[in-house]
């Protein structure tokens, strides 16, 4: 119940429900239902199945219903536009956790939340081997082996154990060691963050995982954890603290391109010439969700030569690459064309390059690019960061 | 599975039909708080699916609900067990644009600010702009005949409807209408699909005029601290024979609304608020036509009068108009919103006696609208989990209708008739009027399938 408690409540969601005024502008943002094109994926219907549930016209046992709330990306789009307030992104989480709670979680979902609480991360790899994608670097990088730091960086699962995403964790230690960063890696001792269980509804299985990492970056004597995935930087900053129950957790909680765009501009960096035309994603868990939109493109700004390119939906109002909700688990199909589309967004204003700041939005989006066979590159700001680095030397 | 069940699913397609428990729960509802559960949904994509689809209805006696994205405000695509929903989502190609003769060919399931985005590439434009742009499709504002704030410079969906394509109660697809602008060959069939609300056929392609694009906007707000004089304005400004695109009004009921909810330091001891735009193809005429506006309305008793110099101002003066809607939603759960039409000259009386039937029955009512063309949106407010509220709703809207018919008015501007508007229809329209309108009906569905008690009953 902690997500249902826990995220910025302010009416109930029975409060919340008897308030959509169902006027159907939510459907326009939903790239859920864009793509699908049946009101049974949509936003309204998922709030007027809340309202059948209790007016005991359905049960949470009919065929669908499950269905119907996890093939959501919970990109919280909808709960943005919404003209009537309503917090259709807590109605949903709360019908997740309803539904986990009462055992209609989908089989695939249901695995990766064992996988999880086995592994300690969602690849179910050994989760001692967090620091592969280090092995191949020319350089160490400095924050290997490390006991003590100023400044933690917690990789996430996916770029740990994902071999395609391996680029992201590499290209941003290696900024930081040209920056002369203070920085250590967790390794074994970092554990998944509990996001996907927020997405499977089931936040309190995550409490073992909350605490544990809370108290390895303490061990670490760090007054500041960055990440280079949103989502994780989304549920440290939202949910941690309502797990723990504290106001604040007492370090610093930030994503990379926020830690970088000040570490820029405090000490003036420069960077080398980038001749490139780029458009910029904004990852739902950073943009709409966190609200920094500002922070990656003022890196992107710093780089001599580079134009960027705004996608008419962008900032807030930003659709989400595909990769939102675990829909990807189960329904790679919808998923996939999600990403297709927001490719074709950035294809439409001609940029060479989609720069995102998420390593599920580069793989999402990039899956969709090799899919379709299109020109187009899908980096993270890390990755040109450290080439705009590197320029300067060369 | 009933047998109805299976033809539909033979005929049209079985991945092309939604039957299950939340598939219903998801068509069983429109822009309003009505609610019917279909006895199935069908997801058609060409006109031939469409037909059998209907066929199939006809042969098994279902009634047909057609439904874009269902934002209708009427009750028009709410359907009940004995009917089966035609959703047109899934028909949402543009067909042709054609920058020749100006038009655009398109399936009618195109959201039609998508549409509107489309045409504009081509330094084209479409001009009803509905305020549910974003989430209606254009064959949901034919079969309405939509309007918006735009509509008093350029007219309502309708004017813009040189053919359609429409699927007949047996299947017959019937196509009318096409790229010549004067066209008196035989009776107007296509104007007689426009506003039929999917009772006298299901429109699947509609072509429709285009013009080129304004490129200038400029915008005046102007507050009135008397509603007459408001009014004054819109007659001075039209007599002139200057035509803005839009003359929003907010009376004091909204802008109390708005106040109480966003706190933008309105004025609250004003009547009203008129939000004023003219547009054209060159910057100098529109800025003279502003700035002649903005000079009537100080003539006419203005108290404030603001004209936004860049697209940051207009932003800023459009933000009180665009917070209606969220601010309704703050105070009640539900509402009634209403689109009566009167003459011009008609409402700041209108206004007043509407006013006086919120003090009667207690519940709030809050008055918007499109000035220029005399069309009131009165929303009541209430909360339709209290029983009272609900007979009270009713009551109330009985007596709007009555003002707005005594005033010479009509019924409905934009929203259309739907299910929400029968019961008023004979003192509107008059014997005669339902009784022609139901036999063009019989004419068309003798076997009544086609939206089923909407619009037109028996007489």
């Amino acid at each position: 119940m902690v997500a249902a408690e826990g995220l910025a409540p302010t009416r109930s969601t029975e409060e919340e429900v008897r308030h959509c005024a169902r006027c159907g502008l939510c459907l326009s943002a939903c790239p859920g239902y864009r793509q699908s094109l049946s009101e049974t994926d949509s936003p309204r219907a998922r709030v007027a199945l809340q309202k059948a549930l209790r007016e005991g016209l359905l049960d949470l046992s009919d065929e669908g219903v499950a269905e119907a709330y996890f093939r959501c990306l919970l990109c919280g789009a909808c709960a943005f536009v919404c003209p009537s307030g309503v917090a259709v992104d807590r109605i949903l989480e709360v019908a997740r956790e309803e539904l986990s709670r009462k055992g209609y979680l989908p089989d695939t979902l249901a695995e990766l939340t064992s996988r999880i609480l086995q592994y300690r991360n969602v690849a179910a790899e050994e989760n001692a081997d967090r620091l592969i994608w280090a092995e191949n670097l020319v350089q160490p990088p400095t924050g290997l082996g490390k006991n003590s730091a100023d400044v933690v960086y917690f990789v996430g699962c996916v770029a740990s154990f994902f071999p395609r995403s391996y680029t992201i964790p590499q290209s941003f230690v290696q900024v930081l060691d040209r920056l002369g960063i203070d920085y250590a890696l967790l390794g074994g001792s970092e554990w998944c963050c509990g996001y996907p269980l927020l997405l499977n509804g089931d936040v309190e299985s995550a409490r073992e995982l909350i605490q544990h990492n809370v108290e390895a970056v303490q061990a670490m004597g760090a007054n500041t954890v960055i990440f280079t995935c949103p989502s994780c930087v989304h549920f440290w900053r939202q949910a941690y603290p309502q797990v723990l129950q504290v106001d604040e957790l007492d370090i610093r909680i930030q994503h990379a391109t926020e830690f970088l765009a000040d570490t820029l501009e405090t000490n003036d960096v420069e960077l080398g010439e980038m001749s490139l035309r780029v458009t910029y994603h904004d990852p739902c868990d950073l943009g709409r969700k966190l609200g920094v939109t500002e922070a990656p493109r003022s890196i992107l700004r710093r780089m001599p030569g580079l134009q960027l390119v705004e996608m008419p939906e962008n900032r807030e109002n930003s659709r989400c690459c595909g990769g939102g909700g675990n829909l990807e688990s189960l329904s790679p199909e919808l998923s996939g064309v999600i990403a297709a589309e927001r490719v074709r967004q950035a294809l439409a204003v001609n940029a060479e390059i989609i720069v995102s700041a998420c390593q599920q939005c580069e793989r999402t989006l990039s899956a969709a690019v090799r899919a379709q066979h299109l020109r187009v590159r899908v980096e993270d700001v890390v990755q040109l960061l450290l080439k705009a680095l590197e320029g300067i030397d060369a | 599975m009933p047998e109805w069940l299976a033809a539909l699913k033979t005929t049209v397609g079985e991945d092309r039909v939604l039957d299950s428990p939340v598939d219903l729960v998801a068509y069983s509802y429109d822009g309003t708080f009505g609610q019917g559960m279909p006895a199935a949904v069908v997801l058609p994509e060409t006109n031939e699916q469409v037909s059998a689809a209907i066929r199939t209805a006809g042969l098994y006696e279902l009634g047909v609900v057609t439904r874009g994205m269902a934002s209708g405000l009427a009750g028009g695509s709410i359907p009940t067990q004995r009917d089966i929903v035609i959703s047109l989502t899934r028909m949402n190609q543009i067909l042709e644009i054609d920058e020749e003769n100006l038009t655009v060919h398109t399936q009618a399931g195109v959201v039609t600010a998508d549409l509107q985005a489309e045409v504009e590439r081509f330094g084209l434009f479409y001009p009803p702009d509905p305020s549910s742009i974003r989430q209606s499709t254009i064959g949901g504002n034919v079969a309405c005949n939509a309007g918006g704030p735009r509509c008093l410079k350029y007219g309502v969906t309708g004017d813009y409807v040189l053919g359609l394509t429409a699927v007949l109660a047996d299947g017959r697809i019937l196509k009318t209408g096409g790229k010549p602008i004067k066209d008196v060959t035989g009776l107007n069939l296509r104007q007689l699909f426009v506003g039929s609300e999917g009772t006298l056929g299901v429109i699947t392609e509609v072509l429709l005029r285009l013009i080129g694009k304004p490129k200038y906007v400029r915008t005046a707000v102007a507050h009135f601290p008397r509603l007459e004089d408001a009014a004054q304005l819109v007659k001075v400004t039209l007599k002139q024979g200057l035509v803005p695109a839009t003359i929003e009004l907010m009376d004091a009921t909204a802008i109390a609304c708005i106040e109480d909810a966003m706190h933008l330091g309105l004025p609250l001891d004003i009547e009203a608020i008129l939000l004023i735009e003219c547009d054209g193809l060159d910057e100098q005429p529109v800025q003279n036509d502003i700035e002649t506006v903005a000079g009537i309305c100080t003539e006419c008793g203005a108290s404030q009068v603001a004209v936004a110099k860049n697209e940051a101002e207009r932003a800023k003066l459009w933000h009180a108009r665009r917070s209606i809607s969220p601010a309704l939603a703050r105070q009640a759960p539900n509402k009634l919103g209403e689109d009566i039409t009167v003459p011009r000259s008609e409402i700041p009386s209108v206004i007043r006696s509407i006013k006086q039937v919120s003090v009667k029955y207690g519940l709030p009512v809050v008055i918007f609208g499109h000035a220029g063309d005399g069309n009131l949106h009165p929303n009541i407010l209430f909360d339709r989990d209290k029983p009272e509220h609900r007979e009270t709703v009713e009551l109330m809207a009985a007596e709007v209708f009555k003002i707005a018919l005594d005033a010479g008015g009509t019924l409905s501007g934009e929203h259309g008739v739907g299910s929400f508007k029968l019961p008023y229809m004979r003192q509107a329209l008059g014997t005669t009027s339902l009784n022609i309108q139901w036999r063009i009906k019989q004419a068309l569905d003798p076997q009544n399938i086609l939206n089923p008690g909407k619009v037109i009953l028996p007489s």
